[in-house]
């Protein structure tokens, strides 16, 4: 009894004082203004900063540290409502398209800067191009296997702490997620979907599925390994060591100008973040103006004994324009065949390459093949050392002789290369003087 | 009363005293004028949603002193959940329904005073659904401390089918109300009598409609406790229709029994066992649509079940379950709708009957077209 009265005492005396405490009228003087005018300022402040000059701004948007970022393009207006566009596969599913293919979709909803702790932008309506990371639904998915995730979702946030503002970008935090993002202004002339698309391009030409790996060269010499590029999760492991002990992944988001880490990663003791796309399609980390992201030389890409390189018949120069429609005229000459394609591949079983062309004759399809190997004379310089063709590659170099010219035609003298992306080279050209091909890879 | 408890008492007392004292300390504070606006000073005439606004502040704000929410702030709400808020267009469509098919009809039948003293003060609408992941539930409506209601689910609305817009919307605003209601002025203690021993706070979500029916309840999330009994009651009986009030009275007359819950198509209850009323064979489901009935010369009913027969080639005859609960269900959901029309009659002058006809009425004949222009013709 006594201790209980003894507890209930100090209690009354604790309260007492904190009661009394709150009625201190005098406050020091560290603000000019008091709290909630210095909230509704800021709220007024930020809403100028979001609707001014035109109110367009691209914002980096993560869901969460498992996907990629991608990014939308927001007009704010000052009546409230805003413009959000964006392309990606999950807008592409909602438009009834095949998982994985991406759409494009520009949807007007509300926005707000509402105060709580600080200035919040909520886009406080549903825009279905943009809050489908907020649904809690199940997120589709092809793989019958694939989790649960009604509730959760993806868990993207659509509210986000105004944190700063500086130099046309605002700093923004997921309001309940925590993700910090950056919201950066565009011109007001800027069409959204060209804008967008510009941004899948600029993708495309850093990633290809089919271009093994790139590399991030730190300024110390030492090279990191780069793989599944295209799916913005970043694989990366130092060259050299063990790929499945020490890889580790990072997702990024590619930007109108280049791509950005989620958060800054060290790696060798570098800290990375922001990499910029140089005019030679390189890209050059922003951080420390030194560290870059290059892929193999275009020498060593084509040579790789996993790809395909198909001819592009529609696209050929000097010699080569010359001697196609020759090859045509002669296979029908021959057994009124058509040409269908060329393609150059590798042969484990000859440990050679082979450029193959395809015939058809009715439902028949042939393939005179002949043998070479390449020689790379540098690293943008390939000399094709032609050989003998398989027994249809003979028989076809008799009956129609414009198909083995074009061989040895490839086989004489050294071609100059150059490629439509230095880091996803999907596509290259082989120059020597006015006689130029292109090889897509398949 | 204990020692302890006497105790407590004081000590809450003394604290109460001293924190009062302390409060009053403060009474020399001047108030300035107010730093909110008018609420005709919120409306701007350009803004993207001022005839929603408008509409909202002359037939919520200023009627009912209600804030109808519908441009979502995530901080107000559960941020347990993962929520999005309402699309724009769904909110005007559930800011005019609720308008005609909930807050006119109390007006009509309780007088213009009663939801401007009990309604709600804030809607919130939600887009999404609230699941609870870990119990495989879901949160249809919410009612806090009879101030604010959430609505759920808003960018599924289907306009056109009215048990969806009954289940998500107006079935759970008449819910949530009869909770506001008898938070207020308790309901008599004899409703929770009648299903006593039945309720099921922690699996009511595994019992199938048919199962609780029989037991007294108008649904499964009735079954759950009797409070939620008592509000589901009322909101069942409001809005559901002639047939579909019948067929639960019909459910609930009936026997049932449990089915295969490893079997997804099963409904986990039937009327009818297979065959020959054997009870030892399995129990099959034959719903209303799969039965045929037949009639014989003496008078005697024959059930079969529709479009099945037995390897013979003989229509499988089908026969009720036994209803051995020793409820009588539809008695005790009729007896529950009784002690609400009386108590809804004497303790706030509410007629039941007039607001669940009124109601019917207007759920079966609105136009949302016509009910849209009282937004979008908003000048």
């Amino acid at each position: 009894m006594k201790k209980f009265l003894n507890i209930s005492l100090l209690s009354l005396v604790a309260i007492s004082s904190l009661m009394l405490g709150s009625c201190k009228n005098e406050v020091d003087e560290i603000f000019d203004e008091d709290a909630v005018a210095r909230l509704e300022k800021a709220k007024t402040e930020y809403i100028d900063i979001l609707t001014s000059n035109g109110g367009k701004w691209q914002m980096e948007y993560y869901a969460n540290s498992d996907e990629p970022g991608y990014i939308y393009l927001m007009t704010f207006n000052k009546n409230g409502s805003v413009t959000i566009s964006g392309k990606n596969q999950w807008i592409g599913l909602i438009q009834g398209q095949n998982f994985g293919t991406m759409g494009y979709g520009s949807e007007t909803s509300l926005w707000d800067v509402i105060t709580d702790n600080g200035p919040v932008l909520s886009l406080n309506s549903f825009n279905k191009f943009f809050h489908l990371f907020a649904d809690p639904e199940d997120i589709p998915s092809t793989d019958t296997e694939a989790p649960d995730e009604t509730g959760y979702g993806h868990e993207g946030d659509y509210e986000f702490d105004l944190m700063k503002y500086s130099n046309d970008t605002l700093y923004i935090t997921g309001k309940k997620y925590g993700i910090d993002m950056i919201m950066t202004r565009v011109a007001a002339d800027v069409e959204d979907e060209v804008y967008i698309n510009e941004v899948v391009a600029m993708a495309d030409s850093f990633f290809n599925a089919k271009i093994p790996q790139v590399y991030i060269n730190l300024p110390n010499g030492v090279r990191w390994i780069v793989k599944n590029g295209a799916t913005s999760i970043l694989k990366m492991f130092r060259e050299g060591a063990d790929e499945i002990s020490t890889a580790e992944t990072h997702n990024i988001i590619i930007t109108h100008d280049g791509l950005s880490f989620m958060n800054p990663i060290s790696i060798d003791g570098y800290l990375i973040q922001n990499f910029i796309r140089q005019a030679d399609g390189s890209l050059l980390c922003r951080d420390d103006n030194q560290t870059t992201m290059t892929a193999d030389p275009l020498a060593t890409v084509f040579q790789g004994t996993t790809l395909t390189w198909r001819l592009d018949l529609d696209n050929l120069g000097g010699v080569f324009a010359e001697l196609l429609p020759q090859i045509s005229s002669e296979l029908k000459s021959y057994n009124n065949s058509t040409l269908v394609y060329g393609q150059i591949s590798y042969i484990p079983a000859n440990s050679t390459y082979a450029v193959t062309f395809n015939v058809k004759r009715g439902s028949t399809k042939i393939n005179p093949t002949y043998y070479f190997t390449m020689d790379a004379q540098s690293d943008t310089q390939m000399k094709f050392n032609v050989g003998e063709g398989d027994r249809a590659g003979q028989l076809y170099a008799e009956k129609v002789p414009s198909m083995r010219a074009f061989v040895d035609a490839m086989g004489s003298g050294t071609y100059q290369m150059s490629a439509n992306s230095l880091l996803a080279p999907i596509s290259m050209r082989f120059t020597q003087g006015s006689n130029y091909m292109i090889w897509n890879i398949l | 009363m204990t020692m302890k408890k006497i105790q407590y008492y004081i000590s809450a007392l003394m604290l109460v005293a001293v924190a009062a004292m302390s409060l009053s300390s403060c009474s020399e504070d001047k108030l300035g004028p107010t730093i909110f606006p008018d609420v005709d000073e919120r409306l701007d005439p350009t803004s993207y949603t001022y005839q929603l606004d408008k509409f909202l502040t002359e037939n919520y704000l200023k009627k009912y002193n209600l804030t109808f929410l519908y441009k979502m702030p995530d901080v107000s709400t559960n941020m347990n959940y993962n929520l999005v808020p309402a699309t724009y267009e769904n909110s005007v469509d559930l800011a005019v329904l609720c308008k005609y098919l909930w807050f006119d009809v109390y007006d009509k039948v309780a007088g213009e005073d009663f939801l401007k003293s009990y309604g709600p003060r804030i809607i919130l609408l939600i887009g999404s659904p609230a699941y609870n992941p870990t119990s495989g539930t879901e949160i249809v409506g919410l009612a806090e401390g009879g101030i604010k209601v959430s609505l759920f689910k808003v960018n599924a609305m289907r306009i056109s089918d009215f048990n969806m817009m009954n289940e998500y919307y107006f079935k759970t605003m008449h819910h949530e109300f009869a909770h506001i209601l008898h938070q207020t002025k308790t309901y008599p203690n004899e409703f929770n009598t009648i299903s006593i021993g039945h309720y099921d706070s922690n699996n009511w979500q595994d019992r199938s409609e048919g199962q609780v029916a029989s037991l007294g309840f108008v649904t499964t999330y009735a079954s759950s406790e009797f409070r939620e009994d008592f509000a589901e009651t009322i909101a069942n009986y409001i809005v559901k229709t002639e047939s579909q009030w019948n067929r639960i009275l019909d459910m609930a007359s009936r026997g049932w029994a449990s089915g295969d819950e490893d079997d997804v198509t099963s409904q986990f209850y039937c009327y009818y066992y297979y065959p020959d009323n054997d009870a030892t064979q399995d129990l099959v489901y034959v719903d209303e649509y799969n039965v045929f009935i037949e009639t014989d010369e003496e008078g005697n009913v024959h059930k079969y079940w529709r479009n099945f027969r037995d390897p013979e080639g003989n229509r499988i005859v089908v026969y009720d379950v036994e209803d051995n609960d020793k409820i009588d269900g539809a008695e005790a959901i009729l007896k529950k709708v009784q002690i609400a029309r009386t108590w809804l009659k004497d303790s706030w002058g509410v007629d039941l009957d007039e607001l669940r006809n009124e109601v019917q009425t207007r759920q079966a004949t609105y136009d949302i077209n016509e009910l849209r222009k009282l937004v979008y013709d908003i000048q």
